[in-house]
C-alpha cells in the first residue's frame, strides 16, 4: 500500500512509526474484520492517518463507512470474535496499541486516551452520582486520595461550565438534561488530562442549540488542554466549525483527505463533491438537490474496483476493473480515484473544470452583512 | 441479508414548475385552520394516580396552512411540533382549541365522515425501522390502508385490485412492483421510508403530515426521498405540513415557516422573510447555531444558556425569557417576565411574539454574538 498522509514524503525518508515526535497518534494500515454467519465484513480495510500533538482531525462518512469502528479499533474496544483486528499498527505516544497487554491498555485507555460517545445517558451508570464517576476514574489513573479527588471532580465540572458543581456531584445522571449529560462526560474524560480525545457523534444526539454550546465547550478545552482531538461524525457542518484536517470514509476505506477548507471548498473525490452537494442548503429553492444514485454497497457484495464506482457519476472502465490507491496529491492532500493516475489527465481535466458550483447558502445573510 | 441495491432514481422532476416559480396561494384558500390548540398530556402520581399537573405540550396555537403549500415546522424535541402534526390527524386528542379542513370542524367528525377525513389527511413517519410491521409483506403494509377505506366504488375490497394500486405506488415512489413480496428488513433506510411515502399516497390524500421524514437517513439518501417529495407533491397537488428540526431542509422545502418553542409558535413568516430577517430572538439564535460547512458563509453566533425549561412548568410571561439574549441587551424588562406577548402581525404574513420584535436587528445580533460567552454555561441563571 502507498496510502500515506505526509505531504510528498518518500517512503525511505518517512520516519519509523511511532517515532515522530509531533504526531500523537499514527494508524498504519488498520484493518478491523468481523466474521459473521453469512462472511466476513470487512469494516475497516486499510486506513491510515496520524494526528499531531494538540491537533484536531475528523474521521466524516455516511453510516456504515467505518468510521467509528476505526475509533473502536484504536481503543481496542472491539468485541473479538465475532470482531477481528486482522492487521495494522496504532502508534500513539510511541508505543503500538496493538501490541500492549490487556492490562496495560486498560491503563491508556481513560487515562492517556479518553473517548465520549453518542449517547450520554447509555455511557454513563444510571445507579452512581455524577460525582462518584468521575472521582473514580480519577483515582483510577492519578494516585490520589478521596478528599483530593472530589476537589478533583468538582473543578473538572466547573471547567466545563457545570454550574453549583458541589451540588451536581451528588446527581444521578437521570436528574440531568442531555447537554447536560454531555458536560458530565466531557468532564470525565478530560479529568485525567488525556492526550487524546477521541470524539464519536458527540452533539448528533442532542438539539441544535445546545449542540452548539457543547461543540463550543469541546473547540475551548480542547485549546486550553492541548488534547488532541479525534472526531467522528456524519455532519460535515460540525466537522467544518471544529476540526483542521479531515479524512473522508466511505466502504471501509479512506476516499480523501486535506485541511477542512481544502476538501469543503474544492472537494478531490466523486464522492465528496456528491456528499458536500447533497447538503440542502446548497439546494437552490425549488430545483431538484443533487442527488447520489443508488446506495451504499452491500458488504458481502463489494464491487470489484473502485467501491464507489457504482454510484459515480464519473466512473468509466477502468473503476470497475481495479481499485484505485490513495493518490498523494501534496501538501497533505489525498485521494482515491483513478482521475489522479497520470493515464488520465484529460478525465481529471474534464472533473476540475466541472468543479464543485458553489452556492452560498441564503442562511442569514443579512445578518452577516 | 439482501439489501437491494438497485434504486430508480426518482422520475424526472419538473424544475419549471418549481415551488419557488409557483404563484403563492392566495389567504383565502386556506385547507387548514387552527385556533387556540392545546394538547396536555396529564401527569399522574401517587397511589390513586390522580392528576397532579399538566405536560402542555401543545398550549395555544393559531395558525392556517394553504391549500398546495409547504408550510415547514421547526423547533427543538420537546418543544411540540410533532404533538401538534398528530392532534390535527385527530392521532392525539386535543385538550382545547379548534380546527377546521376546509369546512369540516376536524374534532367534530365521526364515523363515516371521520373515515373521509383520515383519507383525505395522511401521515409519513420519522422512524422507517418503527414504522413498518416487520412480519407484513408490503403488499399488506401499502394494502391495510386500502382495505380500511374500501368501498364499492374503488373496489379496494378486491385483492387484484389492491395489489395493482400497492404496485403502481411502489412504481410512483420510484421501487419495483415486485418488491410486494418483500417484507420491510430486506430494505435500506431510504427505501422504507419510501414504503412509507407509497403507503400515505396510495389513500389518495390532499394533505400530508410528514413527521421528520428524513431525519433517520444519510445525507446522500436523504436528498433522494427529499426530491421525491418535491415531485410527488407537484403530481398531485399535495399540501404539506412538514415538521423537521433541520433547519436546512425546512428551508430547502418550505413557503412558509412557523417557529414554536415550548408549545407555542413564536414566529410565522414567508420562508425568505424568515431566514433573512427572523425578528424573534429565539429564531435567531437557532439559525445561527446551525453548524455550516462553507467556512465562507459563516454567520454571527449567537449562543444561548441553558436548556430548554420543562413543558410541565412553562416559565412566566414570555417563555423564551429565561434564555434570551435580547431581554439581557434591554436590561431585563419586566414585561417579559410578567405578560405572554401576543402572536401578532409586524408586516404582510410575518407574525412574531416577541414585546420587542423592532429591537431584533444586525446591530442587536452582532452585538449579542460578540458577548457571547465561548464556554456557555449549562444553566440559564447562574
Amino acid at each position: 500500500m502507498t496510502t500515506r498522509l505526509e505531504p510528498g514524503a518518500a517512503p525511505a525518508s518517512q520516519p519509523a512509526p511511532g517515532r515522530d515526535p509531533d504526531v500523537v497518534l499514527d494508524v498504519r494500515d488498520l484493518r478491523t474484520y468481523f466474521h459473521v454467519m453469512d462472511g466476513t465484513v470487512k469494516a475497516v480495510d486499510g486506513v491510515d492517518f496520524q494526528i499531531k500533538r494538540g491537533g484536531r482531525l475528523a474521521l466524516v462518512g455516511e453510516s456504515g463507512c467505518g468510521k467509528s469502528v476505526t475509533a473502536l479499533s484504536i481503543m481496542r474496544l472491539i468485541d473479538q470474535p465475532p470482531g477481528e483486528i486482522a492487521s495494522g499498527e496504532v502508534w500513539f505516544d510511541g508505543r503500538d496499541l496493538l501490541s500492549l497487554s490487556d492490562r496495560e491498555m486498560r491503563d491508556v485507555r481513560g487515562g492517556e486516551i479518553a473517548m465520549i460517545f453518542q449517547e450520554p445517558m447509555t455511557s454513563l451508570n444510571p445507579v452512581l452520582t455524577v460525582g462518584d464517576q468521575i472521582m473514580e476514574a480519577v483515582k483510577l489513573h492519578q494516585d490520589v486520595g478521596g478528599k483530593e479527588a472530589r476537589d478533583l471532580a468538582t473543578a473538572a465540572l466547573r471547567d466545563v461550565g457545570v454550574p453549583a458543581p458541589e451540588r451536581r456531584i451528588a446527581q444521578y445522571p437521570h436528574e440531568l438534561s442531555g447537554g447536560m449529560r454531555q458536560r458530565v462526560m466531557i468532564a470525565m474524560a478530560l479529568s485525567c488530562r488525556p492526550k487524546l480525545l477521541i470524539a464519536d457523534e458527540p452533539t448528533t444526539a442532542l438539539d441544535v442549540t445546545i449542540q452548539r454550546q457543547i461543540l463550543e465547550l469541546i473547540k475551548v478545552v480542547q485549546e486550553r488542554t492541548g488534547t488532541a482531538l479525534l472526531l467522528i461524525t456524519h455532519d460535515l457542518g460540525v466537522v467544518a466549525e471544529t476540526v483542521d484536517d479531515v479524512v473522508v470514509m466511505y466502504a471501509g476505506r479512506i476516499m480523501e483527505t486535506g485541511t477542512v477548507e481544502e476538501v469543503i471548498l474544492e472537494p478531490r473525490h466523486p464522492y465528496s463533491r456528491g456528499l458536500l452537494a447533497s447538503i440542502p442548503s446548497r439546494g437552490r429553492r425549488g430545483q431538484p438537490l443533487h442527488v447520489i444514485r443508488g446506495v451504499v454497497p452491500n458488504p458481502f457484495r463489494m464491487p470489484e474496483g473502485c467501491k464507489f464506482e457504482p454510484r459515480c457519476p464519473y466512473a468509466w472502465d477502468q473503476c470497475k476493473v481495479e481499485e484505485p490507491e490513495l493518490y498523494d496529491l501534496g501538501g497533505g492532500r489525498s485521494s482515491r480515484c483513478w482521475l489522479y493516475d497520470a493515464r488520465f489527465r484529460e478525465r481529471l481535466r474534464r472533473f476540475e473544470a466541472e468543479g464543485s458550483e458553489f452556492v452560498p447558502p441564503e442562511v442569514l445573510t443579512e445578518l452577516t452583512a | 441479508m439482501s439489501a437491494v441495491e438497485e434504486e430508480r432514481a426518482p422520475g424526472p422532476a419538473s424544475p419549471a414548475e418549481a415551488p419557488a416559480t409557483r404563484p403563492a396561494p392566495s389567504a383565502d384558500q386556506t385547507l387548514v385552520r387552527i385556533e387556540g390548540l392545546k394538547t396536555y398530556y396529564p401527569i399522574r402520581a401517587g397511589l390513586l394516580r390522580r392528576v397532579v399537573g399538566n405536560v402542555r405540550a401543545v398550549d395555544g396555537v393559531d395558525f392556517e396552512i394553504r391549500r398546495g403549500e409547504v408550510f415547514g415546522l421547526v423547533g427543538e424535541s420537546g418543544c411540540g411540533k410533532t404533538t401538534l402534526g398528530r392532534t390535527l390527524l385527530r392521532l392525539e386528542r386535543a385538550t382545547e382549541g379548534r380546527a377546521w379542513y376546509g369546512e369540516r370542524d376536524i374534532f367534530a367528525q365521526h364515523g363515516r365522515d371521520l373515515k373521509i377525513l383520515r383519507r383525505k389527511m395522511q401521515v409519513i413517519f420519522q422512524d422507517p425501522v418503527g414504522s413498518l410491521n416487520p412480519r407484513m409483506p408490503v403488499s399488506d403494509i401499502i394494502g391495510e390502508g386500502l382495505l380500511a377505506q374500501a368501498d364499492e366504488k374503488n373496489g379496494w375490497g378486491t385483492r387484484r385490485i389492491r395489489d395493482k394500486r400497492v404496485g403502481e405506488y411502489l412504481e410512483i415512489v420510484g421501487l419495483r412492483r415486485d418488491y410486494a413480496r418483500r417484507y420491510p428488513h430486506e430494505f435500506s433506510g431510504g427505501q422504507r421510508q419510501r414504503i412509507g411515502i407509497a403507503r400515505a399516497l396510495a389513500l389518495d390524500p390532499e394533505f400530508v403530515f410528514a413527521d421528520e421524514p428524513v431525519s433517520a437517513l444519510d445525507v446522500s439518501i436523504q436528498s433522494q426521498v427529499l426530491n421525491l417529495l418535491i415531485e410527488l407533491r407537484e403530481r398531485f397537488d399535495l399540501t404539506y405540513l412538514f415538521v423537521a428540526h433541520n433547519l436546512s431542509v425546512i428551508q430547502y422545502l418550505s413557503d412558509r415557516v412557523g417557529v414554536m418553542y415550548l408549545g407555542k409558535l413564536v414566529e410565522l413568516a414567508p420562508v425568505e422573510a424568515l431566514y433573512q430577517q427572523p425578528r424573534h430572538p429565539y429564531t435567531v439564535a437557532l439559525l445561527s447555531a446551525v453548524p455550516e460547512p462553507d467556512p465562507r458563509a459563516r454567520k454571527p453566533r449567537v449562543v444561548l444558556r441553558g436548556d430548554v425549561p420543562s413543558p410541565a412548568n412553562p416559565p412566566s410571561g414570555c417563555r423564551f425569557h429565561t434564555r434570551c439574549w435580547l431581554r439581557e441587551q434591554l436590561n431585563r424588562p419586566i414585561e417579559c417576565e410578567t405578560i405572554d406577548p401576543e402572536f401578532r402581525e409586524i408586516a404582510g404574513g410575518h407574525r412574531v411574539a416577541c414585546h420587542f420584535a423592532d429591537r431584533v436587528d444586525p446591530q442587536s445580533v452582532a452585538k449579542a454574538a460578540a458577548i457571547a460567552p465561548r464556554v456557555a454555561t449549562a444553566e440559564a441563571a447562574s
